[in-house]
């Protein structure tokens, strides 16, 4: 049994958890699948662990075991050690006293963890007794509330009265710290705290957790997919892939230098902001699910650096330098073949003077989408006035064969935007003009013309899982699509074959439903769909947001590659500003319906004119230690700026 | 402010309902002339037709003024709870009503309570133990209470416990309380093992959807207790759409208490209207499809306004803080 | 009427190996009686050991025996050939009842889901009204007063159920409505007409399906409680409703006479409400959208 990896942590002294192989399964309908396969790690008192992993990695469900809330069918065995005592082994009734008294939890969707009839303030201090212990009375239970919510940063006390349905997603997940934290636990996990919500406000969010850990010295474990969150947080990081611990270090070692062929591919996919890179790195495939890895290096089957040993039994999590656990077997070998790979990407960058020279030249033909000052706004007049003002006088414009990233947060209208230029949605003011034809109202067009901005623009969507439609094969989805661009078309099969091929699939998959691919595999049938009309502008509504990062990359260098084969251009909207560098030559900045800033993306990343540009580009979590320092002071300069905000946190 | 979002959205409801209940009683009213033959003919009934009967019915009646205007004589009339006279017996619609309602409302009362009773913590505890054996044989029980029609399960019982083993009357409504309760115990348990059949699936369908949100496991999480998960979180958060089905509760017992009424031969309004359609005693029809709707009616008004206490999003002010 | 769907109880499909899971014996059982019901319907006078209107005073109100299985009514007719060929009368009903609510339901539901607009307002109000008004009750009063029969029933039947099916699929329409694989195909240019057919509502399907079976179920019920009230069909037609309220006095002579026509009725609703139930279940787990 190997020793978990354990730091002492910064008041030194005893782990507060201890977790020794902890292994989760499910049994459902009588199957056994594997969920985790054996996990170590302690917590220290005071200290910040981070769990990372990606979809099918098992990181919620370990957490959920922690606490032993896991959900019907699926159980775990090992030993999670608190104070003594065996969570796993505990009769249900000592596992209520000790939740949200020592062990607290809170969940990833603000929007669904608080119980929706219940006000705020009653949930925070539901479980508060008084000296004698009984519930409070009404005053003390008031004051009570005020006092924790004041310390996660919300002042006004009317917040204890209001409804979860009246706050915004940022102030919700303040409200269910307060309640978590309620009866001041010794561990706080968080899984996936600020996943659901806008990068500005998770900045504020995560800099509200830390606070609350130190004051309270608490031991935190964050659950999250982002490796810069958790270098940004956490003291440790703990690296989970397919449901085995691939990796444990401190956050900076892990950083400087990983020890594992994942963690450095995880690095290297992620997008930098800084600079444009000409190739993205990417791990090939897709994540395994956990029982098909179950008996080997779970990672083998996408590593290039794999050998025979890998694939023969399950290597061990081993101490391969003092404080750095590798379960890599090979990482003394290819140590120095990963530092290469590193610096290889590294070197792969476009520096700045092409970045802007790209910008420059390309979009200089003919414009392929002019607009000008589109307005849209929804919710009907005569109803109790709900109206929702998306874009108020927008103008941008996209060339032939030209990349243009529109970026902003949720409720800016970019995704109005997008649609508006497919013909999904008309804006009710404003023109837009496709390669010369006036869209703005797509009922007086006539039908040829209809046709030929059908041809000309095609759409790219967010969500992997509901953009094919889930009774049909994917040949005959690309079939329809490929019918719609061109009536007369004879060998059907063989343009599809033609068009799986180009965005990197076998021929095979034509015959397949949508629910035996994987999201990253979807989304490239999107892309195939769309390219079938052969579109002079493609609109790619956040194409990357809903996959795992490891596969992100992968998106895009495809989507890099049909523009160079096709000449297509791109309107890429996203909230991700170093996905928009990777893609982008220009970018639009978009608050609240207008445009904020524009230019190239080199120049309004690395020197952003527009303080919410400037804000957007602060937001992203970077692991220099005054990033969550001065989260406070960036979200007071915010608020006074823009006092009419409603997202504000 | 909201208290005058709740007037406006109740003075809404109201006169939607309203309106409704005038649109209904158009229809019903109608009904005479549904019926086979004229006018004249249904309201002779098996009188004979002589021309004094015929005028004095023209008068009563006013069958010359225009269809329009006889609705709005008929509707002034029941609004002052004259419903007209019955053609088979000669007795105003109104106290034939009343003399029998007092049965039926008896007899619903008991089966509905039963069938809440029963079916509403079968409900939640079958969605508790989801997938378990007990879940099962609720699931199924129900399964088959829906599938029974009332009078089905009456002849059953009725031949089970009253003819077969003699434990309860075979007909009559008895009299005085006690007896009245031993008498109508099987017409309600027949009456309500339907109802309680689709509260259970309701219930039961209503709180696996609630029991499988993250509110339930934040508060699990939080180290709230399973009483006051189930009350405070699961039960309130389902109640809404239980209670909105209440109108189509009340409606499967009105109905299923005409059925029981004839199985058990019950002097209800229930046996009423079967003899009133089966006579064509329009009169009678008319006044007892009317008092139906008004309760249905006034019913889901009472349910709307339960739900604005259990709701307060129905009403919300907007506006995010 | 109303589709409660209840989520997955283990009631209707044993666990088996991951992949095909075959259906439980208690949906086979159900599968196996309403194809015996439908044999009945059609064959009926073919299957019948005796003819059902066939009167033999002589063994009037006779107990089940090795002659008559399930005994005799008050005038000497076959129970057991009663009920055979009876099924005709249950199953006709029910079926038009089904098949024209879901005609009806699913065209306008669509049409409502889809454009919105006028027709969508029309169905909600519509869908409102019948919501809360006891079908059988009215379908008692319309009938009863205007003195049809089984085919007035049927009609008004109809009219009732429509826009409550009418408003489930809509929901379920809107539900797919705003996926991106149908903006994708409008996107596309892809006729409006086909989205509906070929995209949307092959999606829905499950719920077309199972709300098809219960309707037929709730129908069955309804359709014997109108012939168990005398309204249904003609006197002499065997219908089980019917049988039930005629041999109602006949309980203490033959209680077959009575509790048969009633088994057969709850059997037969039983298993479709089974199937329904069943057939939601199964069709939801092929990867439809979420």
């Amino acid at each position: 049994m190997t020793v978990p990896p354990g730091a002492a942590g910064p008041a030194g002294g005893a782990p507060l958890l201890t977790v020794r192989g902890l292994r989760i399964s499910s049994r459902l309908q009588g199957v056994d699948r594997v969920i985790t396969t054996g996990s170590d790690f302690s917590l220290a008192p005071g200290e910040t662990l981070g769990i990372v992993g990606e979809s099918g990695s098992g990181k919620s469900l370990t957490a959920r075991a922690l606490i032993g809330l896991l959900p019907a069918g699926v159980h775990a065995e090992g030993e999670v050690e608190y104070r003594g005592r065996d969570i796993l082994k505990l009769p249900e009734r000592q596992l209520r006293q000790i939740r949200g008294s020592e062990l607290a939890m809170i969940f990833q969707d603000p929007f669904t963890m608080l119980n929706p009839l219940m006000r705020c303030g009653a949930q925070i201090v539901e479980l508060l007794r008084d000296e004698r212990g009984r519930p409070l009375k009404r005053a003390r239970a008031r004051q009570e509330a005020a006092r924790r919510l004041a310390e996660v940063g919300i002042a006004d006390a009317a917040v204890a009265d209001a409804y979860p349905f009246e706050l915004s997603g940022g102030m919700r997940q303040r409200v269910g710290i307060a309640a978590a934290i309620a009866r001041d636990p010794q561990v706080l996990i968080a899984d996936e705290p600020s996943t659901a919500l806008d990068v500005t406000t998770q900045r504020e969010i995560l800099a509200r957790l830390r606070e609350v850990q130190q004051t309270r010295g608490m031991g935190l474990i964050l659950i999250t997919h982002d490796l810069r969150v958790a270098f940004a947080l956490c003291d440790r990081v703990l690296v989970l892939y397919a449901g085995s611990v691939l990796e444990v270090a401190t956050a900076g070692a892990m950083e400087a230098e990983p020890l594992h062929p994942y963690t450095l591919g995880l690095l290297l996919s992620d997008p930098p902001v800084d600079r444009r890179l000409s190739h993205m790195a990417a791990i090939p495939g897709s994540v395994p699910s956990p029982d098909d890895v179950a008996t080997s290096c779970a990672f083998a089957p996408r590593c290039e650096w794999r050998a025979e040993i890998c694939t023969a039994a399950t290597p061990p999590l081993a101490e391969v330098a003092p404080a750095r656990w590798s379960a890599c077997v090979r990482v003394d070998g290819i140590e120095p073949l990963m530092q290469e790979a590193r610096s290889e990407t590294m070197a792969a960058r476009l520096d700045h003077e092409q970045e802007v020279a790209l910008a420059q030249e390309t979009g200089q033909d003919s414009a392929v989408v002019v607009t000008r000052d589109v307005e849209k706004v929804f919710g009907e007049s005569g109803q109790s006035g709900r109206r929702v003002t998306a874009l108020k006088g927008v103008s941008i414009e996209i060339g032939a064969d030209e990349a243009v990233g529109l970026v902003g947060e949720s409720g800016s209208g970019k995704s109005t935007l997008g649609r508006c230029l497919v013909g999904l949605e008309t804006p009710t003011a404003g023109t837009i003009v496709v390669n010369g034809i006036d869209t703005s109202q797509t009922g007086r067009l006539s039908a040829a013309d209809r046709r030929r901005l059908r041809r000309t623009v095609q759409m790219v969507f967010q969500d992997p899982y509901s953009t094919l439609n889930p009774v049909r094969t994917v040949g005959s989805t690309l079939g329809e699509a490929l019918s719609a661009a061109d009536g007369q078309i004879r060998d059907v099969r063989k343009a599809v074959g033609e068009l799986l091929e180009r965005v990197g699939l076998p021929v095979r998959y034509a015959e397949r439903k949508p629910v035996a691919l994987s999201g990253g595999e979807r989304q490239r049938v999107a892309v195939a769909r769309a390219l079938a009309v052969r579109p002079r502008l493609i609109v790619c509504d956040e194409p990357v947001s809903a996959l795992d990062v490891s596969v992100q990359a992968q998106i895009l260098n495809l989507l890099a590659e049909v523009r160079r084969e096709f000449g297509v251009s791109y309107l890429f909207i996203t909230h991700d500003l170093a996905v928009v560098r990777q893609v982008a030559e220009r970018v639009y900045v978009l608050c609240q319906g207008e445009v904020v800033e524009q230019g190239a993306t080199g120049d309004v990343l690395d020197n952003p004119q527009d303080p919410y540009t400037r804000k957007l580009v602060d937001s992203i979590p970077s692991s220099d230690e005054t990033w969550l320092a001065q989260a406070d002071e960036a979200a007071q300069d915010s608020t006074a700026q823009a006092a009419s905000t409603p997202q504000g946190a | 402010m909201r208290a005058r979002q709740i007037t406006f959205f109740l003075t809404r409801r109201l006169l939607a309902l309203i309106v409704l209940l005038l649109l209904i009683s158009f229809l019903i009213f109608g009904l005479l002339y549904l019926a086979p033959g004229n006018a004249i003919q249904v309201l002779l009934g098996t009188h004979p037709a002589s021309p004094a009967a015929i005028a004095a019915l023209e008068a009563k009646y006013h069958l010359n003024d225009s269809f329009f205007v006889q609705y709005l004589l008929w509707l002034k009339g029941a609004v002052h709870l004259n419903l007209g006279v019955s053609i088979q017996s000669g007795q105003t619609v109104t106290s034939l009503i009343s003399s029998r309602i007092g049965v039926t409302i008896f007899l619903g009362v008991y089966a509905f309570l039963l069938a809440v009773l029963i079916g509403i913590p079968a409900g939640i505890a079958s969605a508790m133990r989801n997938r378990t054996a007990a879940d099962r044989t609720i699931v199924g029980i129900s399964l088959i209470g829906v599938s029974v029609p009332a009078f089905v399960s009456g002849i059953f019982l009725l031949y089970l416990l009253a003819i077969d083993a003699g434990w309860f009357p075979v007909y009559g409504p008895g009299t005085g309380f006690p007896d009245r309760l031993w008498h109508l115990t099987l017409p309600a348990f027949a009456l309500a093992f339907g109802v309680m059949a689709l509260i259970v699936k309701l219930t039961r369908a209503a709180m696996i959807t609630a029991l499988e949100q993250d509110y339930i496991a934040f508060a699990q999480a939080r180290g709230v207790g399973p009483l006051r998960i189930i009350t405070r979180y699961a039960l309130r958060n389902s109640a809404g759409p239980i209670i909105t089905a209440g109108g189509l509760i009340l409606g499967v017992v009105l109905t299923g208490a005409v059925l029981v009424e004839q199985v058990f031969a019950l002097p209800g309004i229930g046996t009423l209207l079967i003899t009133s359609v089966e006579s064509k005693d329009v009169p009678v029809v008319q006044g007892f499809t009317l008092l139906a709707a008004a309760i249905l009616i006034g019913a889901n008004f009472l349910i709307d306004l339960c739900y604005l206490f259990i709701d307060p999003r129905i009403t919300a002010g907007r506006g995010v803080r | 009427m109303t589709v409660i769907t209840a989520p997955d109880t283990g009631v209707l499909v044993s666990p088996r190996k991951r992949g095909r899971r075959r259906p439980s014996l208690l949906i086979l059982l159900s599968f196996l009686i309403v194809l015996l019901v439908v044999a009945c319907a059609l064959f009926g006078s073919l299957l019948a050991p005796f003819g059902a209107n066939a009167q033999n005073l002589i063994v009037a109100t006779q107990a089940p025996s090795a002659h008559h299985l399930l005994g005799t009514d008050d005038f000497g007719r076959d129970i057991l050939s009663r009920i055979i060929v009876g099924a005709r009368a249950a199953v006709i009903g029910p079926a038009l009842i089904a098949v024209g609510a879901l005609i009806v339901g699913n065209v306008l539901g669509l049409v409502a889901g889809y454009f919105g607009g006028r027709v969508d307002y029309f169905i909600m109000r519509l869908a409102d009204l019948v919501w809360a008004l006891p079908g059988l009750l009215i379908a008692i009063v319309v009938v009863g007063v205007i003195g049809g029969g089984y085919y007035v029933a049927v009609v008004v039947l109809v009219v009732l159920t429509f826009p409550i099916d009418a408003r489930i699929v809509r929901g379920a329409v809107l539900q797919q409505r705003n996926m991106p694989y149908v903006e994708a195909a409008e996107t596309l240019g892809i006729a409006r007409s086909r989205i509906m057919l070929r995209h949307i509502w092959p999606n829905i399907l499950p719920l077309v399906v199972a709300n098809t079976f219960l309707n037929f179920a709730f129908s069955l019920v309804a359709l014997s409680a109108l012939s168990f009230l005398g309204l249904g069909v003609p006197l002499n037609t065997p219908d089980w409703g019917g049988m039930l309220s005629q041999n109602l006095s006949l309980i203490q002579g033959n209680a077959m006479a009575c509790l048969a026509p009633a088994i057969a009725l709850v059997l037969t609703a039983v298993s479709m409400n089974l199937i329904g139930d069943w057939s939601y279940e199964r069709l939801s787990d092929r990867g439809r959208a979420r």
